[in-house]
């Protein structure tokens, strides 16, 4: 009887063939043990130009290229390797220091293992990524040698010893493999290799093991210039230092076990999500939980526990004795901890006394209050799962600055304050505090002890003067993760060779005009805000003989020059959006796309996407089509112009008419949706005009409303949806969708209670219809701006829209409750949205114009799409906005001016007020009110506060109040911004 | 974690540290049952398969405890005069990583039924056996990509063993390429013999081969791939199943040797071609 022998054994590669047993857990819980196979191989190069043996059998791909050889036959020396050197970083000094790997004057010649990378990659993907991508840069030279695969350098895990030991140990292996391989190609100069590592053991056995090896500060110190890379890289000693401390001296409480976290939210007893932090005030935060309707609270320090805005943490809610009302109390950083010694950790407990007080008064407030049912759940972090940390715009607090440290190059530790409020101030510690002062800087959080009040990061990189033009806008796109670098040589390839020189064809038989439909002799024109040199969109109409019309939107045709998957496409990906800010606009596609062949100028000839319908007098759809076009626009007017044109009855020409007939429609179209319960929404907008010359601001002007904006609007959102309903039809599971989710009533109780309380009107919330027609009521006829003001405070409540793919929702779930539309998506702006785009691809697909993609079908790639495109859209929005602030700032500098703004939220030692003329808002605190602050009495159910002492006033939500508008420059944030002084309420 | 195939570029090394023209360890053995007309063991990698076969024999109740077995009837027919080959496919639950228990009526088990099915049948002199049945039953052990080519694989010599004439070994393996569908790249390499990592990530097609031959006689192709990359993944798949003949072949001789040495089977009965030294 034969038996099965184990078969390992009678294999003659038995040898070179080992596997790797590792344990996973899945989403849902479970442990599985997952057996790979590794084969180990001899033929795995080095990839040094000086060696004269990996080249014999180094490998070819399947088309016979070898891959060519990157480390330096000369690279650069350091004063203890004058020979030259490579350098093998561990896992570490990636973890700690990816930013000096960045650098363009030293780490050259860098060799990665595999185990490396792959540890890298498991514990955070965004620095994986960065390090691919230096791999993938030809002047860097970093190679990523496959140290588990080759033979002499793989290492098996001994009894006993755990991952990170085995890990660190292969490293070891393959810098001891590398020198002696080296030894061997008889090069003259021999370079060194050198590992980085900042973890003691590791360093201590590689000394014993007789491998060059340094600690980063060590290794950055052998270099030129090196003193100023030295704070890029956290303090090993530092935290070494923490860690010795005696337990008792922990300021936060310790973190429960990942298995603990994973067991409690599988139970339901603990609860998962992200850590948002108010924005008024930095000791309370809410995390919304899928098992509650309404967010949980986390209030103070200790119950957030180090976790920072953005983070996915797990919480435990609080016994119920313990929960509390969220704050009615503006409560900022600086004004607490203004004096707070950065080197002071020792300090006795994580609340200052300071705080301590803040927070009793608060709790004093709350528990004298009889009506209960205010309280609401709150909770405490237990746990992070995953840090969402980022680079950080700041600058240094100079009350954190010692003199010393002013005047020499000690290494000094002082306070980063972000730029975001949301952020806890950063500890750092750096030798050039001279040089930093006053200049915006970029800095990352490297960790948060528990023995440490603040998180301590590193310096990355000095952006410029405070308030300088250059180093605000970068900042604001740094902090708004806005790709402005240029774009790079490989996406300009792709454009057409041609240049500015493209033209349309002048032939019909072109390959350029098939399946295009010839609508040159139609009267097109588009209609934009003024000097809008990326025309995304132009109209027609003309009566038919049967008494309809027939309407046409022509959308530039972006994915003629821009095809899936190449250089160009991929960027735009990443991209997303473009970015406007006031002075600047960052493009998703390269200028010569955006502002020439694909805009749709006047008086040329371009290629053209096609939505055409035929439209009853009434405006209800007969026909709509769809086609690749040419086309041929005979007027580019601004909105102005266009409705001069319209108004003035003495023009009678066929282009004015049909603006006129698209301006009748787009009317009934309107009044179609608002029927529908479509929202009419409100933020405050306001232009900022500058001087051509100087590009310096010089006034605001609220964005004045004119029919013609919203005779284009109509027609977008006509287009929009059509093209929805048809790609969907083609592609139900992939179509790329846009919806806007009903918000939750909850969201609406603070603002229908007050509007109940303060003007004794209801808002219902029902339906978008109900909504809407309850806004519409919310007018208060003495003044006309109380409505637009409760229209702002709603869209706050809404959610916010967002692309999807059409698989992962249910029909219902695609309604678009804004615009009151079953299906909805964007077509009409390829140029400056990459959503658009893709739903050019698919809508070109679905008229059988070109092959379906397989891009545009993969429903794993769209959904990475969308999730890309949701957030950079929102960042792009966020960036916008905070420009704009900026630029009012700067445009009130030195001026003080009184208008008339409105309460919009109120708290016990504060209120905020609108400014409508500037579209700004700012609180003013009870200590603005005069010299000495004022006492106060502040009324959460009247939603009144009312002074005494040094002023006598009376606060009410949504009251017109008086207040005078100067600049002033935020000590916190270091941003210029504008500060309001309540003048006298009316 | 390792990491995932989007990173064979940096080095031309998959996940498992192969070349994309590497087959993986191949090991079988023959006559693992003596009580059975014929049986196998072979693996591809971490892949392990057992097969049995019994016939040709009478059609009526199954032989060999095969109850009601569902497999799909390859080389036309029951009653027809040729026989008819039936094949059933067990899928042990620990055999891949989640444990998930395959019924009797899995969509994909009856699917690899009759493809194994019908790529025997091409090959096996069907017509020397009128109105009889050849029962394959095939016991999956350890998944771990590939599995379709590893049960053929091991059908083949399970039907070698059990004396079925047969025209030329069937020999599969997987063929797969370098990219993902989506990332549309057209110089993607073709990789020979897919695991199961590079199975969930990356576009293959399985493909068997008669014996020595072009002549393909089994092509499953379940990802969605451009028709460009075809042509390179076929070619390479069609190589690796001469490859894999190869070592079937060597499997059966090496047997057949030893069958020999010990005195189960007298020198030059049979096997007259074959070389014993
Ligand atoms: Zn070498």
């Amino acid at each position: 009887m034969a038996s099965l022998k184990r078969s390992l054994d009678s294999d003659s590669l038995a040898a070179n063939i080992s596997s790797k047993i590792y344990v996973r857990s899945t989403k849902s819980g479970k442990v599985q043990k997952i057996v790979r196979e590794v084969y180990l191989r001899q033929d795995i190069p080095c990839s040094s130009r000086l060696c004269q043996t990996c080249p014999k059998s180094a490998p070819s791909d399947a088309s016979g290229k070898l891959i060519p050889f990157v480390l330096s036959e000369a690279p650069a020396g350091t004063s203890s390797f004058p020979q030259g050197h490579y350098l093998v970083p561990d896992t570490n000094a990636f973890l700690t220091a990816m930013d000096l790997f960045e650098q363009d004057s030293a780490f050259y010649d860098v060799i990665v293992p595999q185990i490396v990378l792959e540890e890298l990659r498991n514990r955070s993907l965004p620095l994986y990524n960065r390090l691919i991508s230096l791999t993938k840069s030809e002047d860097k030279r970093f190679y990523v040698f496959f140290n588990e695969f080759r033979l002499e350098t793989h290492v098996a895990r001994q009894e006993g010893e755990t991952v990170n030991d085995r890990n660190d140990r292969a490293v070891r292996k393959t810098v001891a493999w590398y020198a002696k391989h080296l030894a061997g190609t008889k090069a003259k100069k021999v370079p060194a290799v050198v590992m980085l590592s900042n973890d003691r053991d590791n360093l201590r056995k590689a000394k014993q093991e007789g491998i060059h090896a340094f600690s980063l500060a060590e290794y950055v110190k052998q270099l030129k210039d090196g003193e100023k890379l030295l704070d890029m890289i956290p303090d090993a000693e530092d935290r070494d230092d923490v860690k010795d401390k005696r337990p008792g001296d922990s300021l936060y409480p310790e973190y429960f076990s990942m298995s603990k976290m994973m067991t409690g939210v599988k139970n339901g007893l603990l609860h998962q999500g992200i850590f948002n932090v108010s924005p008024y005030n930095y000791l309370e935060g809410s995390i919304r939980v899928p098992a509650f309707p309404k967010a949980l609270i986390i209030l103070g320090r200790e119950n957030i526990n180090r976790s920072v805005d953005g983070d996915l943490v797990v919480v435990e809610v609080l016994p119920k004795d313990q929960w509390k009302e969220p704050s009615t109390q503006v409560i900022e950083e600086d004004a607490i901890t203004k004096n707070e010694n950065p080197d002071a950790d020792d300090a006795e407990d994580v609340v200052s006394a300071k705080e301590r007080k803040a927070l009793q008064e608060e709790v004093k407030r709350t528990h004298s209050k009889t009506t209960e049912g205010h309280a609401q759940p709150t909770a405490r972090v237990v746990g992070v799962i995953k840090r969402n940390w980022r680079q950080y715009v700041g600058h240094i607090d100079q009350s954190s600055v010692s003199q010393s440290a002013q005047q020499g190059r000690k290494q000094d530790t002082v306070f980063v304050i972000p730029m975001d409020k949301k952020i806890p101030k950063i500890r750092l510690r750096t030798r050039q505090v001279a040089e930093l002062l006053g200049k915006r800087i970029l800095v990352t959080i490297d960790a948060w002890d528990r023995s440490s009040r603040n998180p301590v990061g590193h310096f990355v990189r000095d952006l410029g003067e405070l308030e300088t033009k250059q180093a605000e806008t970068e900042a604001l796109l740094l902090e708004y993760d806005v790709q402005y670098r240029p774009f790079p040589k490989t996406v300009l390839d792709c454009l057409p060779k041609e240049g500015h020189d493209w033209r349309v064809p002048q032939d019909t038989n072109d390959p350029g005009w098939k399946d295009r439909e010839d609508l040159r002799h139609l009267l097109i024109c588009s209609i934009d805000p003024i000097g809008c040199q990326d025309i995304d969109d132009a109209l027609h109409s003309r009566p038919l003989p049967n008494g309809n019309f027939e309407v046409g939107v022509h959308i530039a045709d972006v994915s003629h020059f821009v095809k899936p998957n190449n250089a160009m496409d991929t960027e735009a990906s990443i991209r997303a959006t473009s970015v406007y800010l006031v002075d600047k606009r960052i493009d998703m596609l390269p200028m010569l796309l955006g502002t020439d062949l694909c805009s749709l100028k006047p008086y040329v000839e371009r290629y053209a996407f096609s939505v055409i319908w035929e439209l009853t007098p009434d405006a209800n759809i007969v026909s709509a089509k769809f086609t690749k076009s040419v086309i041929k626009s005979r007027e580019a007017f601004s909105y102005e112009q266009a409705q001069l044109r319209v108004d003035d009855d003495s023009q009678q020409d066929d282009l004015t008419k049909s603006i006129r007939t698209l301006m009748a429609l787009s009317k009934k179209l309107k009044q179609k949706r608002l029927d529908a319960g479509a929202l009419s929404l409100s933020s405050p907008e306001v232009k900022v005009q500058m001087e051509s010359e100087t590009s310096d601001p010089i006034d605001v002007k609220t964005k004045v409303l004119l029919d013609t904006m919203s005779l284009v609007e109509e027609f977008m959102l006509l287009a929009n949806t059509s093209v929805a309903g048809r790609i969907y039809e083609a592609f139900p599971q992939t179509a790329i969708l846009r919806r806007h989710g009903a918000p939750p009533k909850t969201n609406f109780d603070e603002l229908a209670n007050q509007l109940k309380v303060k003007k004794g009107l209801d808002l219902s919330v029902e339906s978008s219809r109900a909504l809407a027609d309850s806004l519409d009521r919310c007018v208060d006829p003495k003044e006309p701006f109380f409505n637009t003001l409760i229209r702002i405070m709603a869209t706050r409540c809404m959610m916010s829209a967002e692309y999807f793919c059409s698989g992962t929702q249910a029909y219902p779930e695609f309604r678009h409750y804004g615009l009151a539309s079953e299906i909805y998506t964007h077509f009409t702006s390829p140029i400056r949205r990459y959503a658009d785009l893709v739903a050019h691809r698919q809508l070109a697909a679905a008229i059988e114009y070109e092959p379906v993609h397989p891009s545009v079908r993969s429903r794993g790639k769209l959904e990475a799409v969308c999730k890309n495109i949701n957030v950079r859209h929102r960042n792009a929005q966020l960036a916008g906005r905070a420009s704009i602030a900026y630029y009012v700032g700067q445009a009130l500098r030195g001026k003080a001016t009184e208008e008339d703004g409105f309460v919009m939220k109120i708290f016990s030692n504060g209120f905020v007020v609108l400014v409508p003329r500037f579209g700004i808002e700012s609180l003013i605190r009870l200590r603005d009110l005069a010299e000495v602050e004022p006492q106060a009495a502040f009324d959460a159910e009247t939603y009144t506060l009312t002074t005494s002492g040094s002023r006598d006033v009376k606060v009410e939500l949504f009251q017109k109040v008086r207040v005078k508008v100067t600049d002033q420059k935020d000590e916190t944030t270091g941003k210029r911004g504008v500060k309001m002084e309540l003048v006298k309420t009316y | 974690m390792p990491l995932d195939t989007s990173t064979y570029n940096l080095a031309l090394l998959r996940v498992d540290g192969r070349r994309w023209n590497e087959l993986r360890r191949i090991n079988a053995q023959i006559r693992t049952q003596a009580a059975a007309d014929g049986s196998s063991y072979l693996e591809m990698g971490h892949t392990k398969v057992m097969c049995v076969v019994t016939g040709p024999s009478e059609p009526g109740p199954r032989r060999g405890g095969v109850v009601g077995s569902a497999g799909g009837a390859g080389g036309g027919g029951g009653q027809s005069k040729d026989a008819e080959v039936v094949v059933n496919i067990v899928i042990a639950g620990f055999s891949s990583v989640d444990r998930k228990r395959r019924g009797r009526g899995d969509k994909r088990t009856l699917e690899m039924q009759s493809t194994v099915a019908n790529a025997l049948a091409a090959s096996l002199h069907i017509h020397l056996f009128p109105h009889s049945q050849i029962n394959v039953s095939l016991h999956v052990l350890s998944q771990d990509g590939s599995l379709l080519a590893a049960l053929i694989n091991a059908a083949t010599l399970a039907c070698v063993d059990a004396g079925i004439p047969m025209t030329d070994y069937v020999a599969a393996c997987t063929a797969g390429s370098t990219s993902t569908y989506a990332a549309n790249d057209e110089s993607a390499d073709p990789l020979l013999d897919m695991n199961h990592q590079e199975e969930q990530e990356l576009p293959g097609l399985t493909v068997a081969t008669m014996g020595d031959s072009d002549r393909v006689v089994a092509l499953v192709c379940e990802s969605r791939v451009q028709i460009s990359r075809l042509e390179g993944m076929l070619v390479v798949g069609v190589d690796g199943c001469k490859q894999v003949r190869e070592i079937l072949d060597r499997v059966v001789r090496e047997k057949g040797r030893r069958m020999i040495d010990e005195g189960t089977v007298e020198k030059g009965t049979g096997l007259n071609d074959m070389d014993v030294d």
